[in-house]
């Protein structure tokens, strides 16, 4: 999992967990603001301009994303 | 590399190869661009497609044909089964190497055809789009072109850069999982398909044999946030509950947009085609052949533009004009009847399927399906009535 990073907007983000994660780019699609990155084996979210509407965590397919508390 | 085009397409897909060959078959002046380092790979599909159809854009080439069925089954979750006859022959394909022969028609027409060409932007002046921003091996080139088709697939950036509403709502989209298995016993000319909730959350699983005791084993599911079990945990306990002495050799996740086609596919000098234009069947979620024709009908549009000297949004809405009458009617009662039939209770569904599966007719076809489907549900029947039709 990795560490998620204090956002300066909110007091949860959404973590990648890599383990987990395939690059397939299921996230990227259903996020309304357009804050997920992916290039190749690459996957970041732009924490700031996510608005944690959370659609990407039950559109994962392997599970790879979850809500962390980091307040 | 060459800095000006007639027509640029993003991504050499199924969709953006047809594309790009119908372009170039026409005369123009095409760059195919592909962002991965091998077109192809990874596969994110399920593999299979309408022989007759895939024939309609590509000679039937046996090193891209891993095998070729014409028996599907239904089965439910308490295993009961339901075969039926043979319908159209369906094939399984070898992705990795069918995209690439596509591609490769592309480049024989004469298109420009480069991997690890990411777009990264349209070049626009005022409201006019001019060109692409393509990163082609970490190097920014900005290649100028008249019209772009984006056949950049589920995760389509150009259809947002277009200014287009892409954003599928969640129960209009599907989350797969796949594992192309070994070991495993299947009959290699059937076709199985598998419905429950407790399987696969209004979604259902499947089996395509890949011959050699080889077959495509996945699910999809249609995402509801108050599912609690990802694609892959489904897709697990299908596996360890059907075929326990297999080893997997490949996984293959994604999403694919099934809310049919977006309301425009169009914008002035953009065409959108294939997943990135939500084209895949909004029931079953098959979208290889169906992207060809997207594929082709941009093409087609984009050509008779560039003679005519416009690619306004108005003239390219044509194109969506093409694809309504060759899908818009299916497409629009598929979509319904995905959300009819994935409000069945899974008991009924079983209790159905159980029922057709002990008549005496032992292949009782799509028809006694429907008959007792019907009874239960005679609001259905506008939905069904064509596929009985064999529409």
């Amino acid at each position: 999992m990795s560490t998620p990073l204090k956002s300066a907007v909110h007091s949860s983000v959404v973590v990648v967990d890599y383990d987990h994660c395939s690059y397939c780019g299921a996230c990227v699609a259903v996020c309304p603001p357009d804050c997920i990155i992916l290039h190749d084996a690459t996957l970041l979210i732009d924490t700031d301009m996510c608005t944690l509407c959370r659609r990407c965590i039950p559109a994962c397919p392997t599970g790879a994303l979850t809500l962390v508390e980091v307040a | 590399m060459k800095t000006e085009y007639d027509v640029v397409v993003i991504g050499a897909g199924p969709a953006g190869s047809i594309a790009a060959r119908t372009c170039a078959q026409a005369g123009l002046r095409v760059l195919l661009a592909e962002k991965r380092q091998e077109i192809g790979s990874p596969v994110r599909c399920a593999e299979a497609a309408g022989k007759d159809t895939v024939a309609e854009f590509i000679p039937l080439d046996p090193q891209w044909i891993a095998a070729e069925v014409d028996h599907f089954s239904l089965t439910s979750s308490v295993r009961d089964t339901i075969h039926f006859p043979p319908l159209e022959s369906t094939l399984v394909l070898e992705r990795k190497i069918f995209d690439r022969e596509l591609a490769h028609t592309a480049a024989q027409a004469g298109a420009d055809v480069i991997v690890k060409a990411r777009a990264a932007g349209f070049i626009k002046n005022g409201a006019g789009l001019e060109g692409v921003k393509l990163v082609v091996q970490g190097q920014l080139q900005e290649v100028r072109c008249q019209i772009v088709i984006g056949a950049d697939g589920t995760e389509a950036q150009s259809t947002r850069w277009a200014g287009l509403k892409s954003n599928p709502q969640l129960k209009d989209y599907y989350s797969a999982a796949q594992y192309l298995l070994t070991n495993v016993n299947v009959d290699q000319n059937v076709c199985q398909y598998h419905l429950g909730w407790s399987i696969a959350p209004a979604g259902y699983a499947w089996v395509f044999p890949k011959g050699k005791n080889t077959a495509n084993v996945g699910l999809v599911i249609a995402v509801d946030p108050k599912q609690t079990r990802s694609a892959i945990a489904c897709l697990n306990e299908f596996v360890t509950r059907n075929f326990p002495q297999s080893s997997i050799l490949s996984q293959v996740v994604g999403g694919i947009p099934i809310s049919n086609v977006l309301p425009e596919m169009t914008a002035d000098s953009y065409l959108a085609v294939g997943d990135a234009a939500h084209q895949s069947d909004p029931l079953t979620a098959g979208g290889i052949t169906n992207g060809m024709y997207g594929g082709l009908f941009a093409a087609q549009v984009a050509v008779e533009a560039l003679r005519q000297g416009d690619t306004s949004r108005k003239f390219l809405k044509k194109y969506e004009k093409l694809w309504d009458n060759k899908f818009g009617a299916d497409y629009r009662r598929l979509y319904r009847l995905r959300h009819s039939v994935f409000k069945i209770p899974e008991e009924k569904l079983n209790a159905i399927i159980q029922q057709v599966s002990q008549l005496d007719d032992p292949q009782p076809g799509m028809g006694q399906l429907f008959k007792i489907f019907l009874k239960e549900y005679p609001l259905l029947v506008v939905d069904i009535m064509p596929l009985l039709l064999g529409k």
